[in-house]
């Protein structure tokens, strides 16, 4: 027994079961938190790499000849308040899109392909998509505008939902793994109860007591979470791993394998430093209530 | 003053008044006996005064702090400056006997190495120096009672509160136990004893507080020659 433990807290049957609970959530933590960066990340690049807000579509059959068509569309745009770049989709990437849906075999050369105009927006300064619209149908009727922003908020709002759940749950693992260690102490201090009344006695304070459970809930906190942090960093690299293999990139950034490598570092000390203060709360509640 | 008492009386539920308007004081460097019939209640009486009971009447100080207005983390404090020898012994059963008497010189800070030398130096002194590595249950009553004597005095307490501490020691053993609380009680440390023990009472012929039908009697006994 070492000096600086006086409860027999070591093989308390009332706690043996906490170090397989914190493992099994530092484990589900550390990936969801993992997860987490791995979805904020990959919202920041795909929100970095979208320039395209607007596509319109300028039809190769129109009242108007095609060439004029194109270059009247052109110059409306360069007029328009708001437009920040004009890119013209090239016939091989129109190729490349319609054999991806309609397959290899197609022949694309025999369809009337239209004209694609993508157009990036300057989202500080305002934009006029109805003034857009109405001067696009003078110059023709047939010309289309689709409006990818609704479609990107869409996504952007699904991100973000998932975000916030996987950091609700992180944090809902965390809280329960504290109430576990909470109850776990207070069932502890009723095991202990004889031996804590004459620690009593004998004139030791709450903190003295308390402190016998921080070190004992910070003991077992650092053994256990680093177990389930290990376990979390062998269950990343496997996805990582199988993603890398079916072509899917994991890896989104560097930064992302920074935070990640983080998380599964310190995920141990804040687990256990958690546990610490929550054994510590549950001790003087009871000891000065 | 150690202690004021002030017509203290208390009652287990509804149970019969085990002591009632009880006061006395208890000096510094005084060398009291509590005496009384087994269930006169001495040992409630001795609870009342390390704080493990709370009286349903009357008014205890220790120390000048009126145990009933004090503040609850006052409570360790007061008794850091209280040794006391249970009646059961109290002694942990997970360490060993130089850990047990060590123990309240750990509560208030001392390292482990000075706390165990105290200790050791002390548990030879009761005849125990082959047992520092023993656990209680391994232990005799008479050796237990030993080391937890060993644990109440090792703080050189202010007030020493002593329940039937020869109860399981044989009368050589019980002489040299009382000559130690003298010592002790010679260096101002106050010495509250209960015991039955009659060869004891009428070889240390110090005050005695006779409990009898739940009221407080005082007497002196005449010192006769040892």
């Amino acid at each position: 027994m070492k000096k600086d433990q006086d409860l027999p807290l070591k093989n308390d049957i009332a706690a043996r079961f906490v170090p397989k609970i914190v493992i099994l959530m530092v484990y589900l933590g550390t990936l969801c938190f993992t997860f987490t960066f791995f979805l904020i990340h990959s919202t920041r690049i795909w929100e970095e790499k979208l320039t395209t807000d607007l596509s319109i579509e300028v039809p190769l059959f129109s009242e108007v000849p095609s060439p004029n068509l194109q270059t009247q569309v052109f110059d409306l745009l360069k007029r328009t308040p708001g437009v920040a770049n004009i890119d013209i989709v090239s016939q091989t990437e129109m190729k490349t899109l319609f054999h991806s849906l309609l397959g290899e075999d197609t022949n694309i050369e025999a369809f009337p392909l239209p004209t694609i105009i993508d157009v990036g927006l300057n989202r500080n300064e305002s934009f006029d998509i109805k003034g857009l619209e109405f001067h696009l149908k003078n110059i023709s009727a047939t010309i289309q505008i689709v409006d990818h922003r609704s479609w990107h908020g869409q996504v952007s709002n699904l991100l973000f939902t998932g975000i916030s759940l996987a950091l609700l749950l992180t944090f809902l693992i965390l809280f329960s793994t504290l109430v576990t260690t909470f109850f776990a102490t207070r069932t502890s201090l009723l095991i202990h109860r004889e031996v804590i009344e004459v620690l009593s006695l004998i004139g030791a304070t709450p903190i003295y007591i308390a402190k016998q459970f921080q070190r004992n809930a910070f003991k077992q906190g650092i053994i256990a979470s680093s177990i389930g942090s290990l376990l979390g960093l062998c269950t990343f690299l496997g996805i990582t791993f199988l993603f890398e293999n079916a072509g899917l990139p994991f890896i989104v950034s560097e930064t992302f394998i920074f935070e990640a490598a983080l998380i599964f570092i310190i995920a141990p000390f804040i687990t256990s430093f958690f546990m610490m203060i929550s054994a510590r709360a549950a001790v003087m509640k009871a000891l000065c209530s | 003053m150690i202690a004021e008492l002030l017509g203290v009386g208390h009652q287990y539920q509804d149970g019969p008044e085990v002591f009632k308007g009880v006061s006395f004081n208890i000096e510094k460097g005084s060398f009291r006996f509590l005496t009384g019939l087994s269930g006169s209640g001495k040992s409630s009486l001795l609870k009342v005064l390390y704080l493990g009971l709370k009286p349903r009447w009357g008014s205890v100080k220790l120390f000048g702090e009126d145990t009933f207005k004090m503040k609850p983390t006052l409570v360790p404090l007061l008794r850091q400056k209280i040794g006391v020898v249970f009646q059961e012994f109290n002694l942990l059963d997970h360490l060993t006997v130089i850990d047990n008497v060590s123990l309240p010189l750990r509560v208030r800070g001392v390292d482990e190495k000075r706390s165990h030398k105290h200790a050791g130096e002390l548990l030879n002194w009761v005849g125990l120096g082959d047992c520092l590595k023993a656990y209680p249950p391994s232990l005799s009553g008479g050796q237990k009672q030993r080391a937890a004597i060993a644990r109440a005095i090792i703080t050189r307490p202010q007030l020493l509160l002593a329940d039937e501490p020869t109860g399981n020691v044989d009368d050589e053993m019980a002489t040299k136990l009382l000559c130690l609380f003298e010592e002790l009680n010679k260096t101002g440390t106050a010495v509250l004893i209960a015991t039955h023990n009659q060869r004891i009472l009428k070889k240390f012929p110090y005050l005695q507080l006779t409990l009898k039908d739940g009221t407080l009697l005082q007497q002196q006994l005449e010192k006769k020659a040892s």
